[in-house]
């Protein structure tokens, strides 16, 4: 286990600034986050590049006559920080009028969050030397080019470790440690004309977990890699995925992005009340639909749980000092709550924050995000009893490309394999499938999710919101499931 | 703000054998808005310091914003450690022999001091006329108000002492009326003093009418692209068509198409960093000097744009055309970010919708994406303002719809080009503010490819 916590001297900084932090301002709060990481990438049988990097700083947060000020400092002293609460309160008071006066802020916790904690991780991947990472991604790489076909073969790893401490003036004080970690490999195949891609575990740089090397071990690189190279190299050979409306299997990843950008994106509070009307957009889900809104069918129940081992949306506490909880979101297909911060759950009225405020690093800040959050497991067995039970349809694998409006209503997304089903067996393998559709009208076509066994928790680095942008790592539960009528073959 | 070109010069002296060390320092301030009500203020004063250490030709690159010393001699470790580990695991030296030649400059060009100040209330005045001016049309606004001065010094061991500290300023408004009608307007200039925030609100109020939309079905029509859709497409189209690096891979749209018609007679691009109206830039994150490069002339492939490792992977005559975002190159490639589509002649939009028996006119596209790479082929989604056009007038809004089509393809079919440019900005800055921009008129373009809707 690796649960260091920062130097105990920061939380003391963060919380004789914060104790002194001026009148005027209603709420403050001083957050430190320090990060080092490393990225080892290999491609084409040369260590193309170990990027390593270190940064640390602290971030204000204050309130002031209703408006937010926020100024950031990679300088951790007490004068630095000082400096930052005045600036925060600077360009909280310079904002423009507001015809509405302001909410107050939900409640953190009843007990103001204190304490300390850290993500498991058995093996610091900062301990495990480049050269035995290379080793391991160079091997997995040659398995990918052993076919002249293969144009480039890459593979990566990816660590991270964050540091992180938080004050507020409501009494939070409490620091965490959390560990990234994950990986995975790439073939491009090619014949001169055709391209195709083939990814494993994951597409967008392979799969991370709050973990540490042991998992990247447990994806078995190495074990897969003749796979993912027959498989890139059948795709030259297969025909287009035909177009029409189809009976569906999603594999888990893509299940993972679905639930990811129709479902999590659309349940965003902040976007519901248009905060984020101006960027990532609104959502088709309006404050009435709350306990009424019939999102999918009844095999839909969606969770926020950021109490998730292993997933890359856990903590103890959220930037706000809200601890991690879990939150049905979507039960039996029916809306029941939302994601949350302090600051829309007082604007809709509601008794708490789900604990949703997260921000990327120490010079930008919280905003509501995603956690986890997961599609939870149905009764229909394993993926072999799910096709078994499929007459006719595909199974559409990794994702690809993907595509979504501002309200998170219609969505277009492209997969690397399509295999045809008939008679309850995989059969052709069809390359460049594609599939669209409108958000309720897609997740009420779901008539089947495979069972516990086939759940697994996947890591997406990539997800952005806010301005300045914010890149933030998120965790989805998922296991592989069945939708009718979809239309597929658009692209 | 710390002396940028010392601290670069302070990294590099942590450094033995060829070295690069490459400082961006960030000062900005963001000011968001929504229902007409500040949301989010956030300032930013924070430093990346980027080492380079060659080995051999392989380049291994460390990152840090610990200016002490301790910190620095880390990073230039992890750098030297990361350049020796690829000269270890490579079958032959790499692609980058030395730093660029030593030259030193120092560049204000791109600089305003008023922009620089990062006035709040300048901010927050241009905020509330645009407010004002939503609430006169019964709408709401939405936006952001954002100012930066950004500094980026590179110390190399060949000698280079280079300097470049540009300002920027951005601003975007969305009018939204009650029945969730929305219009869109965006600016962005080196100079703080062109945002006129009520301009924005009364151009995109505009776009907000009284009439209901009508639901399009999925076809071909003759598009009317503003600039704020030119300039989304022509940015993907610097990722997928003129990436030196997807060239030489052959995973790029133009691979093996250099010298061919592949756009109508009508299209003249090129990447301009020291064009007027551009945000003006002077050399690249390796260090290598910046100016015009020809990408397309009069439709015909002209050229890719390289870094110092593509240029390499590409062989031949290739060299470096100044498109490094990151020191040594990124791995996702070099990329042209100072886009200037040449203006044609039609005088406006109206005039540009003119020859349109039944078409669409969009304002903005939003989650492009790509589907395709080397078709160059990607969906997008109209967003704030998307009409018919009928009998060569805008008459009704449309709702939202999606486009799936091939950048190249568009650019053969584009008919006519507006004949003014406006410099379309991409405000989000995902890490450290990069502020760059698409200078493009609007365009008219046939058979784009509709493929569903909202």
């Amino acid at each position: 286990m690796s649960t260091r916590a920062p130097d105990p001297g920061i939380l003391s900084l963060l919380r004789d600034r914060i104790d002194a932090a001026p009148r005027a301002c209603t709420y403050a709060e001083a957050r430190f986050v320090g990060r080092r990481f490393e990225q080892v990438r290999v491609r084409n049988g040369e260590a193309d590049a170990v990027d390593t990097g270190d940064s640390e700083g602290v971030g204000v947060r204050v309130r002031a006559e209703g408006r937010w000020g926020f100024a950031a400092t990679r300088e951790v002293t007490a004068a630095a920080i000082e400096e930052a609460l005045d600036h925060a309160l600077q360009i909280a008071r310079a904002g423009p009028a507001s015809p509405r006066a302001a909410e107050p802020l939900a409640p953190p916790s009843a007990e103001p969050s204190r304490g300390h904690w850290g993500s498991a991780c058995e093996l610091d991947p900062f301990t495990v030397s480049v050269e035995e990472k290379l080793a391991l991604l160079l091997g997995a790489e040659e398995i990918l080019r052993t076919d002249r076909r293969i144009s480039r073969g890459s593979a990566e790893s990816h660590a991270m470790r964050e540091t992180w401490a938080l004050a507020t003036t409501d009494g939070v004080a409490c620091t965490q440690v959390r560990t990234e970690c994950g990986g995975g490999l790439q073939a491009l195949a090619t014949d001169g004309e055709l391209i195709q891609t083939r990814s494993y575990p994951a597409a967008h740089g392979g799969d991370v977990a709050l973990a540490g090397w042991e998992h990247v071990l447990g994806l078995d690189l190495l074990g897969a890699a003749g796979r993912v190279r027959d498989e890139a190299l059948e795709l030259l050979t297969a025909p287009p995925c035909p177009s029409g409306r189809r009976t569906v299997i999603l594999g888990g990843e893509q299940m993972a992005l679905q639930v990811h950008e129709s479902i999590g994106h659309a349940l965003e509070l902040d976007r519901i009340l248009l905060g984020e009307a101006a960027y990532a957009g609104a959502s088709w889900v309006a404050p009435r639909d709350i306990g009424t809104l019939r999102y999918g069918s009844r095999e839909l129940n969606i969770t926020a749980d950021a109490t998730l081992p292993g997933a890359l949306g856990s903590a103890a506490w959220d930037d706000e000092g809200v601890p991690a909880a879990r939150t049905l979101l979507i039960e039996d297909g029916v809306l029941r709550a939302t994601l949350a911060d302090r600051t829309s759950a007082a604007q809709l009225g509601l008794p708490a924050s789900t604990g949703c405020s997260r921000a990327e690093g120490f010079a930008r800040q919280p905003i509501v995000r995603m956690t986890n959050v997961s599609i939870e497991p149905g009764q229909a067995g394993t993926l072999d009893d799910l096709i078994a039970a499929t007459e006719d349809g595909l199974l559409l694998e990794t994702n690809q490309s993907w595509s979504i409006d501002d309200r998170r209503l219609h969505f277009q997304f492209g997969c690397e394999t399509a295999r045809e089903i008939r008679g309850g067996k995989l059969g052709r393998l069809y390359r460049d499938p594609s599939y669209a559709g409108i958000t309720p009208m897609f997740w009420a076509g779901l008539d089947a999710v495979c069972s516990a066994p086939a759940w697994r928790v996947w890591g997406v680095m990539n997800c952005g919101k806010g301005e300045p942008g914010q890149m933030l790592p998120v965790g989805h539960g998922t296991a592989p499931a069945r939708f009718t009528d979809v239309e597929v073959g658009v692209a | 703000m710390t002396d940028a070109l010392e601290l670069a010069e302070r990294a590099l002296a942590h450094t033995d054998g060829q070295a690069l060390a490459r400082v961006v320092a960030e000062r900005s301030l963001s000011l968001r808005f929504a229902r007409s009500a500040a949301t989010q203020s956030t300032a930013i004063d924070d430093l990346d310091v980027e080492i380079m250490v060659l080995r051999d030709g392989h380049a291994g690159v460390a990152a840090t914003n610990h200016v002490d010393d301790a910190g620095l001699r880390d990073a230039a470790r992890r750098a030297a450690d990361a350049a020796a580990v690829a000269a270890a695991h490579a079958a032959a030296a790499g692609p980058y022999p030395s730093p660029p030649p030593g030259t030193i400059s120092e560049g204000l060009v791109g600089w305003d001091p008023a922009t620089a100040a990062l006035d709040p209330g300048e901010g927050a005045a241009a905020i509330e006329a645009a407010i004002r001016e939503s609430t006169r049309h019964d709408q709401e606004a939405f936006g952001i108000w954002s100012s930066g001065e950004v500094t980026h010094a590179i110390a190399s061991s060949a000698g280079a002492r280079l300097v470049d500290r540009v300002t920027d300023s951005y601003m975007k408004v969305i009018t939204r009326d009650a029945r969730e009608r929305s219009g869109f307007a965006a600016a962005t200039d080196m100079t703080v003093g062109a945002i006129d925030g009520a301009a924005l609100a009364r151009t995109a109020a505009a776009k907000v009418g009284p009439e209901e939309p009508v639901d399009l079905p999925p076809g071909t029509y003759t598009a009317v692209l503003d600039t704020e859709a030119v300039g989304e497409l022509l940015s993907f189209t610097a990722a997928l068509a003129f990436d030196g690096l997807g060239y030489a891979e052959g995973r790029g749209a133009l691979t093996g198409r250099l010298g061919e018609q592949v756009a109508a007679p009508a299209v003249t691009l090129l990447d301009d960093p020291r064009g007027p109206g551009t945000l003006l830039r002077t050399f690249d994150a390796d260090g290598v000097a910046k100016g015009p490069v020809p990408l397309l002339a009069h439709g015909v492939a002209k050229g890719v744009v390289h870094d110092i490792r593509s240029a390499a992977r590409a062989g031949g005559d290739a060299v470096s055309t100044g498109h490094a975002i990151a020191p040594g190159g990124s791995p996702e490639g070099p990329l042209a970010s100072n886009l200037v589509l040449a203006a044609g002649d039609a005088a406006d939009v109206a005039e540009l919708c003119a020859p349109i028996e039944r078409g669409i006119y969009v304002t903005r596209l939003w989650y492009t994406n790509t589907v395709r790479e080397r078709e160059a082929l990607v969906t997008s989604m109209t967003r704030d303002g998307t009409f018919l056009i009928e009998d060569g007038r805008i008459t009704r809004p449309i709702r939202d719809v999606r486009i799936t089509d091939g950048l190249l393809r568009i650019l053969s079919a584009v008919e006519a080009l507006g004949s003014r440019q406006r410099l379309v900005g991409h405000g989000e800055f995902y890490g450290r503010r990069f502020a760059h921009g698409v200078l493009c008129p609007a365009i008219r373009v046939a058979d784009v490819r509709v493929t569903g809707g909202a």
